[in-house]
């Protein structure tokens, strides 16, 4: 009896001091040299993203759809996928002396190198007039420039690194295994990743709602050239010549599908290896299918001398492929006569000359002494659009997120963009044909009409 | 008799606080409106644990009870142990290679811990940290997403390949595109099996590798597109991949489109929506006996592949239990206390608890000691 009443008199005791069944809990002790996340009071979920009728399949024409005659049992990305965890809540940490922007660039020596430079141009310009333009009160804009290796999963670590150093976000960058292997790091780093110039079409199809584009993907070219190939021009015996990399594999299949389904499936899908400069056997491959159309999906570096070698075997086809085709390094390696005729997908006429563009022309030629690229373009407005997001919400990388996130148009010195429930910039898109020395750039056509929750 | 008298003792002290505190813990279980057993246990309370609770940051990305019983946490800053109620912290301080713990295996042969972090793989051995990166070790990348220990090696899911440590030469072996059929080398988890060890690929789907005969065999989403599952119920959901759990014959794979089951035979789907599937968004899945309980972001569930509880907090910020048994309408439970939050990133589940990592506190499940709950089978 004694001991029943020790007990409840014991547990009693406990009531008054808010007791909620754990004491263990109340007697924590920890080390106290947390790190400097911002410490909430209350987290509250953060707010669902606009549930729009977001264009599907990149606004891909009803005919390029794949099992377009089977209704799906399940389809994603008709609304965009929200993060629901907390953190736009937090305070902003204190004693910031500059707002940090991560960019991420590829190697100096590798393939991407004079891509990356332009597009770092294009950042860095767009990060000094916004330091120009600032308030007194506002903090300036830094940019902790990291440089990637030709290593697999270096821009993992590189991307922990912006973490590390407290970036709000990030930028890059052009390789599609490296852009994939960061992005999957912020998923668990929670920093947004603005991406401006990777064209592989798989990037945003990971539902990382940490990420968005606004370089136009192959998706969009693949489809531009597809139908420019098959429906406009009618040639039907098509063959792919293309890297043996992953940019190559998977950066084709949107054109490859889609012919495939337009009913011309391409010939032959040959392939050549990254720094090779003679395509003896590709060449008698090809010659052989007597295509209608070769399509390079490659770097100049490759396309360039590929095209040379195979007009040189009597090849007559016309040449084809994506933005890179316009790279100055394909008609100088080709030969302006091999190159006459070629035609590529391309994001937008380079000889626009509405104001936005040329007084953004203007400004980098007096910046840079050169005149800009589509790299430099998009690296400019992908960095204005973060710019904006950072100045709104603050050092608060969920609040960045959110704002970007909910970005469904946006009009830079590139032109109109339109995103898509995947976050990416599916405006319509132009071609490119290279013709009595200069390339020559089609009108965009029109939009199809889509639904969006527009902000 | 003595024992019993003590129960009874305890059971009336802790009935009579009850009534007399107003402390509606239990009520959750007492409000039960269906009868019916579960397939597995109630969560009848939770205690959670933020940053004013210990917790070093309010991310937290793993938890795993040991052998010993110690709970280990892996958080955004460091990993904890909690030993006699309170949390001791191992940071990089203490020698560990990064911050960021995002998951930890025990070899249960040696008491050792091996501790995943973004920038290092760590062992944690008689309170001593040995690291090993990429540039002093067979280590593919630093970045570690999962561990599992299968025998006398180690598995390492990094962001460039799939590791595996040999305990006992130290030798290390590589799997990645180059000798395996994964399409890139990103891989996200492993799952120890009997004889196979399965490996979840961002963007190969899921490996499956033969112990005795070494090879590889993959499974992959059949339609092969991210946009749309064509057909349900016909392979892995989706190829990326972001857990794999494997427990009595039974694999789980997690990903961003829902989730799938597969039992040697047969696989099965389910997606939000469609199914009591509470978001497609799933960041773990913990497999114990033949139940899984899943990790989402927006709460996490519980279910043998038909029936589901699952535990949220609504737009009030309520503790909900929803059960949704086969053929029978959801039957909603409020409870006096929640998850944490409902971003969920790791469990550690047994018979008798569950643990919850999530993204603001770490969470302690307490079950219902209901009678009609069947027990889950607990042979590995």
């Amino acid at each position: 009896m004694k001991k029943i009443f020790l007990i409840l008199t014991g547990m009693l005791a406990l009531v008054p001091a808010g007791w909620c069944g754990y004491e263990e809990k109340e007697e924590t002790s920890i080390n106290t040299n947390f790190i400097a996340e911002p410490i909430s009071p209350q987290c509250a979920p953060a707010a669902q993203a606009p549930a729009g009728d977001y264009p599907y399949y990149g606004n891909a024409p009803d005919e390029l759809l794949p099992y377009r005659n089977i209704k799906p049992f399940y389809q994603y990305w008709l609304t965009r996928l929200p993060f629901r965890g907390p953190g736009k809540d937090y305070p902003d940490p204190i004693g910031l002396k500059t707002l940090r922007i991560g960019l991420l660039s590829p190697p100096p020596y590798g393939p991407e190198s004079v891509r990356g430079e332009m597009s770092k141009k294009g950042v860095m310009l767009a990060i000094e007039e916004a330091n120009a333009a600032r308030q007194p009160s506002e903090l300036p804009f830094e940019v902790i420039e990291k440089v990637d290796s030709p290593q697999w999963g270096s821009a993992a670590n590189i991307a922990v690194e912006f973490a590390d150093t407290n970036a709000l976000a990030f930028i890059g960058t052009i390789d599609g295994d490296a852009t994939h292997v960061a992005l999957r790091a912020t998923l668990k780093t929670e920093i947004y990743m603005v991406n401006c110039s990777d064209p592989d079409p798989s990037l945003t199809e990971t539902q990382i709602p940490w990420l968005i584009r606004n370089f136009p993907d192959n998706r969009q070219q693949g489809y531009l050239l597809a139908r420019l190939i098959v429906e406009e021009r009618g040639l039907t015996k098509i063959v792919v010549f293309r890297a043996n990399s992953r940019p190559g594999r998977v950066g084709v299949r949107p054109f490859v599908d889609a012919v495939r389904r337009l009913g011309h499936p391409v010939l032959q899908e040959i392939n050549f290896k990254d720094g090779d400069r003679t395509f003896d056997t590709q060449v008698a491959v090809i010659k052989q299918a007597n295509p209608e159309a070769v399509v390079f999906w490659g770097n100049p570096a490759e396309t360039g001398p590929a095209a040379a070698q195979l007009r040189a075997a009597g090849v007559k086809a016309a040449f084809y492929g994506f933005d890179r085709l316009v790279d100055p390094d394909f008609i100088k390696l080709a030969g302006p006569a091999v190159a006459e005729g070629a035609t590529a997908a391309y994001p937008f006429d380079l000889e626009k000359t509405d104001p936005a563009w040329t007084n953004f022309v203007a400004r980098f030629e007096k910046r840079y002494g050169m005149k800009p690229d589509i790299y430099a373009g998009y690296a400019y407005d992908g960095t204005q659009m973060l710019v904006t997001a950072i100045k709104k919400a603050g050092p608060n990388r969920y609040r960045i997120r959110d704002l970007m996130a909910a970005i469904d148009e946006y009009t830079g010195v590139c032109g109109y963009m339109r995103f898509d429930g995947r976050w990416d910039n599916i405006a319509p898109i132009v071609y490119a044909q290279f013709l009595q020395g200069r390339w020559h750039f089609t009108p965009a056509p029109k939009l199809k009409p889509v639904k969006t929750a527009a902000k | 008799m003595k024992t019993m008298l003590n129960s009874l003792t305890l059971a009336t002290g802790i009935a009579l606080l009850f009534s007399l505190s107003g402390t509606p813990d239990v009520r959750a279980a007492e409000t039960a409106t269906n009868d019916l057993p579960l397939p597995f246990p109630l969560i009848e309370r939770f205690e959670n644990f933020h940053v004013q609770d210990g917790m070093p940051t309010h991310k937290v990305h793993c938890v795993l009870r040991a052998s010993d019983d110690k709970l280990w946490v892996g958080t955004y800053d460091g990993a904890l142990v909690r030993e006699d109620g309170k949390f001791r912290r191992i940071g990089v301080e203490d020698g560990l290679s990064h911050k960021m713990v995002l998951c930890m295996v025990e070899d249960k042969r040696t008491g050792d811990m091996w501790i995943g972090t973004m920038r290092g793989l760590n062992r944690y051995s008689a309170g001593r940290v040995t690291t090993y990166l990429q540039t002093d070790s067979g280590l593919p990348n630093n970045v570690i997403y999962g561990l599992g220990i299968v025998d006398d090696t180690l598995w390492v899911a990094t962001a460039a390949g799939l590791g595996v440590l040999n305990l006992k030469t130290g030798e290390w072996t590589i799997y990645d595109h180059t000798n395996t059929t994964m399409h890139e080398p990103w891989v996200y988890s492993v799952a120890g099996a009997n004889g196979r060890v399965f490996v979840g690929v961002w963007g190969s789907g899921i490996l499956e590798y033969d112990l005795t005969r070494k090879i590889f065999t993959e499974y992959r989403d059949p339609d092969r597109d991210f946009h749309f599952e064509l057909v349900h119920d016909a392979g892995p959901i989706n190829d990326v991949t972001s857990w794999v759990a494997w427990d009595e014959g039974i694999l789980w794979q997690s990903t961003y489109f829902g989730m799938s089951r597969y039992d040697g035979s047969r696989w099965r789907t389910w997606e939000e929506k469609k199914s009591p599937l509470v978001s497609n968004f799933i960041n773990f899945i913990w497999a114990h006996g033949r139940v899984a309980w899943v990790g989402t972001d927006r709460g996490v569930s519980v279910t043998d592949g038909d029936t589901w509880v699952t535990y949220r907090a609504n737009e009030n910020g309520e503790g909900l239990a929803e059960i949704t048994r086969p053929g029978q309408p959801v039957e909603t439970r409020t409870m006096a206390t929640k998850l944490p939050n409902d971003f969920v990133l790791g469990i550690w589940a047994d018979d008798q608890e569950a643990w919850f990592a999530t993204s603001d506190g770490l969470g302690h499940a307490n079950f219902a000691a209901s009678p009609k709950s069947a027990k889950v089978a607990t042979a590995k």
